[in-house]
């Protein structure tokens, strides 16, 4: 009974921990959800309206978004701007007046997100403006709490890729191994010093040029990388030994997946994956486009002898060209097209459960 | 675990296949002939041989394109005739020819077979071909997409990529005056033109780029001050009588420049407009050409300038390239590593100049017959990806 109060006490400190960390100003919630380099944007962009801005000391905000940035992304840029504003003694003020006026424009170049501050006096308009790379991992918002796709961007170069595979770093004996299967070659890079560096290149050779819409599939434990005419295998733990050979052309390799039909069109590009808590089994699914268009993926459970769309679609920037089921069934490889940069991307596409 | 799932994906297959028709699958098939018509007439393939007009030059450049496999670093054609996607089979010079598939091409064989290509076509007859399904695969002018579209033509737009721009002519002394050149550059109707000229088809332009490209197209202002105009004239004293040339064979040219003529009578401004003969648009695409037209006298030019490429500091660098001559336009290369200001900087440094007044942007439009498959929209600066493109068999021919 004497032990009461005091587990009481422990219990309430825990609590009010807790409550303190999770209920704090949502500026911190903000800044976690906006990727580290667009913080050093915003920062460097404040520096510049600071200084564009003297003497103003009290602003009036408007933020217009004219970019690909979701409403999400658009608010955490907002409150941040306001944040690093507010540590340079500027105030944003909803009521008039106003020393000066601040839109914010949040817009996008060919290659770059451009974030545009128009500061407005009078008859006085001065513009400052800063880049900002864009976000390589996005994320679909779920409206129930079903499923989530989430995309995380691994690679991109301006050559095709038809497949990739990643090595984990518990694997090796040494850093983590992004192996990029493409038409003529097999790349092996490793992960040093903050970014992927290439270490080892197998030249593909064959005796007749390759199809134009060659595809291939790499296996890594199985320890193989499979082409229509060509294999290549070896411990991909440990790239020296990898090796490429010609092989005789299949009908039925594992590259090849057979159509199905999905909602009366034929699919050639699905994945299938394990049950998500509870939900599954699940079937990925490429958008109805050709390769000129931008593509989705859509989840599907079934459900007794339904196939049922399940959560949002996965919108990608152009169409997708390999979708594979990864070995444990949890994730897909994609790799797929970006038709306004014209790169070939590679990303990996997880299913979870909840909001 | 994966005798599952394929029992899985059997099970939907056979409870989603319905009774309603199957949409092909997107997986291309080799074969067939694409049917190409060309307004150009192109005299020879050989990299070589000058072209005698800019429309030519620009139409052997995208034939070259697929019988050369590599470009040297001035962007002429190097290698072999052939080591392309495509050999040359036939060849009528001006009228028309073949191209067969490279079975050897290291890029693959492109999905066709050949390709037939007609030349010295009309815009009439290319519209009139592809809504008969007697051609593939066409140009046609922006200005003419949407009445393209109307009679049942399938149409593939780019971004707008190409700027008709005014540019007031160094060294006349019409325009030297600064607040001459302000009260034409306000006059301007820049969504008429749009709405009227080019039926919709392309956006005004207030900037030098694109803001697609650039990001901050947004902050030039596109809106007609034609009070503001007529004020700035009414003080000039003696008013100066301006002309306009625009290319005699550019019928797009020749509405704008009428256009333009009509904007300026409203404020007050006296310019009339005048056909230069083998004016030729001083294309940045086809690289920095003499300027020519200047046989008759006009103060100013309209011209088009396509962009070369879509990031913004090469854009820009060859706009500067071609309007330096033109407008006297002075600005700095950039730096590779330039960032988004720099290149704002620059280009506002430029249109507060007035030398050259941004008017509308166009992109690129092509006809499609419907067995064409996997066409992708070239990216500024790039050539048509032909070799890429495949024939639906189950679309019928005549």
């Amino acid at each position: 009974m004497r032990r009461l109060p005091r587990l009481f006490f422990l219990l309430a400190t825990i609590v009010l921990t807790l409550l303190a960390l999770t209920g704090g100003p949502s500026r911190a919630q903000s800044a976690l959800q906006i990727p580290p380099d667009w913080n050093k944007a915003l920062d460097s962009l404040a520096d510049k309206i600071a200084a564009a801005a003297k003497p103003a000391k009290t602003f009036s905000l408007n933020v217009k978004n004219i970019s690909s940035l979701s409403g999400t992304d658009v608010a955490g840029l907002r409150e941040e701007l306001v944040a690093d504003l507010a540590a340079r003694k500027f105030r944003i003020t909803e009521k008039a007046p106003s020393d000066a006026q601040l839109q914010l424009t949040l817009s996008e170049s060919a290659d770059d997100y451009v974030w545009v501050a128009e500061i407005r006096r009078g008859d006085t308009r001065e513009a400052v403006m800063v880049s900002a790379a864009r976000d390589m991992v996005k994320n679909s918002t779920s409206a129930g709490p079903s499923i989530t796709l989430q995309r995380k961007a691994i690679w991109e170069q301006a050559g095709k890729i038809l497949d990739f595979g990643l090595v984990s770093e518990a694997a090796t004996d040494r850093g983590s191994i992004l192996v990029i299967l493409e038409p003529d070659k097999l790349s092996f890079y490793e992960y040093r010093s903050g970014e992927w560096q290439l270490t080892r290149a197998v030249a593909i050779g064959r005796a007749r040029p390759v199809e134009r819409d060659v595809s291939g599939r790499i296996n890594l434990p199985a320890g193989k990388a499979e082409l229509p005419d060509v294999e290549c295998s070896g411990n991909f733990q440990h790239p020296e030994t990898v090796t490429c050979a010609g092989a005789a052309a299949t009908q039925d390799a594992a590259f090849i997946t057979n159509p199905i039909v999905m909602q009366e069109r034929t699919v050639d590009s699905y994945a299938a994956l394990a049950p998500v808590c509870g939900i599954g089994p699940l079937t990925l699914v490429s958008g109805p486009g050709d390769w000129t268009q931008p593509d989705e993926i859509q989840v599907y459970e079934l459900k007794g002898h339904e196939a049922v769309v399940s959560g949002p679609p996965l919108k990608f920037p152009g169409p997708i060209l390999a979708l594979w089921a990864s070995e444990d069934g949890k994730s897909a490889r994609v790799v797929s097209r970006n038709l306004q940069m014209g790169a070939y991307e590679a990303s990996i596409v997880s299913v979870s459960c909840g909001d | 675990m994966k005798l599952r799932l394929f029992l899985f994906l059997a099970a939907i297959s056979l409870v989603l296949a319905g009774a309603a028709p199957l949409r092909p699958a997107r997986r291309p098939r080799y074969g067939g002939t694409l049917r190409v018509e060309i307004g150009a007439i192109v005299k020879s393939l050989d990299p070589s041989v000058a072209a005698a007009n800019p429309e030519e030059a620009d139409a052997k450049d995208e034939l070259d394109e697929l019988l050369y496999d590599r470009r040297s670093e001035d962007g002429t054609f190097a290698g072999a005739a052939g080591s392309g996607a495509f050999r040359l089979s036939a060849w009528e010079a001006g009228k028309s020819a073949v191209f067969a598939a490279n079975e050897d091409y290291r890029a693959g064989r492109p999905f066709v077979d050949s390709i037939e290509v007609q030349m010295g076509r009309s815009t009439h007859e290319r519209l009139l071909d592809l809504e008969l399904n007697k051609a593939d695969f066409a140009q046609i002018p922006a200005e003419l997409a949407r009445q393209a579209t109307d009679r049942g033509v399938r149409v593939s737009a780019s971004q707008p990529n190409e700027l008709l721009a005014l540019v007031f002519l160094k060294g006349r002394t019409a325009t030297e005056n600064a607040r001459a050149r302000e009260a034409i550059a306000r006059c301007i109707d820049r969504a008429a033109i749009v709405n009227f000229i080019l039926q919709k088809e392309g956006e005004p332009a207030g900037g030098l780029l694109p803001q697609w490209s650039s990001g901050t197209a947004f902050l030039f202002p596109t809106e007609t001050d034609a009070r503001g105009a007529k004020e700035i004239w009414s003080q000039i004293s003696p008013s100066p009588k301006l002309v306009l040339g625009y290319d005699s064979a550019d019928t797009l040219e020749q509405s704008v420049a009428e256009r333009i003529v009509v904007n300026a009578k409203e404020a007050g401004i006296s310019l009339v407009s005048r056909a230069m003969p083998n004016a030729g648009p001083p294309s940045a695409h086809a690289g920095s050409e003499a300027v020519r037209g200047d046989t008759i006298h006009v103060d100013a030019r309209l011209i088009r300038l396509r962009m070369p490429s879509p990031m913004p500091r090469v854009a820009l660098a060859a706009f500067i390239d071609v309007l330096r001559p033109l407008g006297g336009i002075e600005a700095s290369p950039l730096p590779e590593n330039a960032s988004s200001e720099d290149i704002y900087n620059d280009e506002r440094s430029i249109v507060s100049g007035g030398r050259v007044v941004p008017l509308v942007w166009m992109p690129q439009v092509y006809g499609l017959s419907a067995r064409v498959r996997d066409w992708k929209q070239p990216a500024a600066g790039e050539s048509w990806p032909l070799a890429d493109v495949w024939l639906d068999s189950m679309t019928e021919t005549h």
